[in-house]
């Protein structure tokens, strides 16, 4: 009937199958320990009751270089630490864990985020610090519960423009990142195909056309269009879209860069002002959704 | 989700013990000490304090950096706004932290400054409890 087992700083090389055992643990930390080869987790993990059961599991100080597969069936997980290991990415079936609410994985080799991150419905306290994650997906904005989100001391530049769109959030660490002040006029602009202004010119113009008229690719291709990101711009695009930094002001104290995807330079985005340069600096808040948004990161920023 | 300060003593009104509680991972913005003396022991783990100076009036570079040091259990610090500014936080993965302060006198509200572009913002502190009882706000 063991609820809670710590088993931390005990040399620990794997964790037998005695643990599937014990049908009412809810709580297991193995920090500091020697996990990490293959076979440190028992196999069936997630099928035992154990899957049901696990609340909290704390593998931090190990020498994980990948999340273990086993440990991807613990539906009733709610907090993982994997901090201080040696991992160099996410798996996107870290969507399993659809009772995650804590996921620490600071202090590893990350690069990158993947965007299924976004899936896991409760997750409020998200902490990526110590790594080298060089972009945010936009899909993050998805995760409306995200209460903590903790970056500090990675490789971004930049974040997405979606950032402004987490309601909940009241803690955003962003020191130790190589963030642009200024603005990136290099960013390379690929100007769309021939392909791609014509479709685009079909879709915006509602040209009529049926299946019998095309070729088979070129019906798929017109399928994929996608709306420009700019609620305001009623236009589309298919592959070519031009990638803007633009800067949020909070009272001139905290400039953050965030990246816009527009469907052409000409277009601009929700959260400019009236006016549009091609050498935007920084851009006052206008009387809009965004302006809200920008002022509740403000709080968030500025605590 | 961040660390949590927890006032023990408020000393008649001269001073404010605290005892602060740092989570993995959990750091301390740049910050001044409204004028008073502040008094810092490890209770638990370790903290990494990293000084700065004060930025220059007009400031709008990143800010320079004195020195840094990871205070270890039972080591104490001492730090004044002459002596400079500086960052506390608790670099581990693994291991959360304690630490008693001792602020003299007492305040609560402080300038919170931006490494990258010296700016400062005032902020009013708060705390997560008080002789032991949860401080709701």
């Amino acid at each position: 009937s063991l609820e809670v087992l710590d088993v931390s700083g005990t040399g620990l090389a794997e964790l037998g199958a005695e643990l599937l055992a014990l049908p009412r643990l809810h709580t297991l930390l193995a920090k500091n320990n020697r996990l990490g080869g293959p076979g440190s987790l028992p196999k069936g993990l997630g099928q035992a009751s154990l899957g049901r059961s696990l609340r909290v599991l704390n593998l931090s100080g190990n020498r994980f270089a990948e999340v273990p597969p086993a440990l991807l069936g613990l539906r009733g997980l709610q907090s993982l630490s994997l901090g201080g290991n040696r991992l160099h990415g996410i798996p996107p079936d870290i969507q399993e864990l659809r009772s995650l609410e804590f996921l620490y994985l600071g202090g590893n080799f990350i690069t990158s985020i993947p965007p299924e991150l976004a899936n896991l419905p409760s997750l409020s306290y998200l902490v990526l610090c110590d790594n080298k994650i060089q972009s945010i997906p936009p899909q993050l904005a998805q995760l409306h519960s995200l209460r903590s989100l903790s970056l500090h001391n990675n490789l971004l530049t930049y974040l997405p423009r979606e950032i402004l769109n987490l309601v909940h959030l009241e803690e955003l660490s962003l020191r130790g990142n190589p963030l642009v002040v200024r603005f990136v006029r290099d960013l390379t602009y690929n100007p769309p195909s021939l392909q791609e202004l014509a479709g685009r010119t079909i879709k915006t113009r509602n040209v009529p056309y049926a299946r019998s008229d095309l070729p088979e690719n070129l019906v798929r291709y017109l399928s994929l269009a996608s709306n420009c990101p700019n609620p305001k711009c009623g236009g589309v695009y298919f592959d070519s879209c031009v990638r803007q930094i633009k800067f949020v002001d909070f009272c001139g104290k905290y400039r953050l860069p965030l990246m816009h995807y527009l469907c052409s330079p000409e277009c601009s985005s929700p959260c400019s002002s009236a006016s549009q340069s091609s050498t935007s600096q920084s851009e006052s808040d206008s009387e809009d959704e965004a302006s809200v948004a920008a002022r509740r990161m403000q709080k968030v920023l500025l605590g | 989700f961040r660390y949590t300060r927890n006032l023990v003593d408020n000393g008649n009104g001269k001073f404010n013990v605290m005892i602060l509680c740092w989570g993995e991972g959990h750091g301390s913005s740049i910050h001044d000490h409204t004028d008073s003396h502040c008094f810092m022991k490890i209770l638990q783990g370790n903290l990494k304090e990293t000084l700065f100076e004060w930025p220059e009036k007009k400031g709008n570079g990143e800010m320079t950096k004195k020195s840094e040091r990871v205070l270890r259990e039972n080591q104490c610090a001492y730090i004044n706004d002459s002596i400079g500014l500086h960052r506390v936080e608790n670099i581990s993965h693994t291991e959360s932290a304690v630490s008693l302060h001792l602020y003299s006198p007492p305040f609560d509200s402080c300038n919170t400054f931006d490494q990258r572009t010296g700016h400062k913002h005032k902020v009013k502190m708060t705390f997560y409890s008080q002789f032991g009882e949860r401080t709701l706000c």
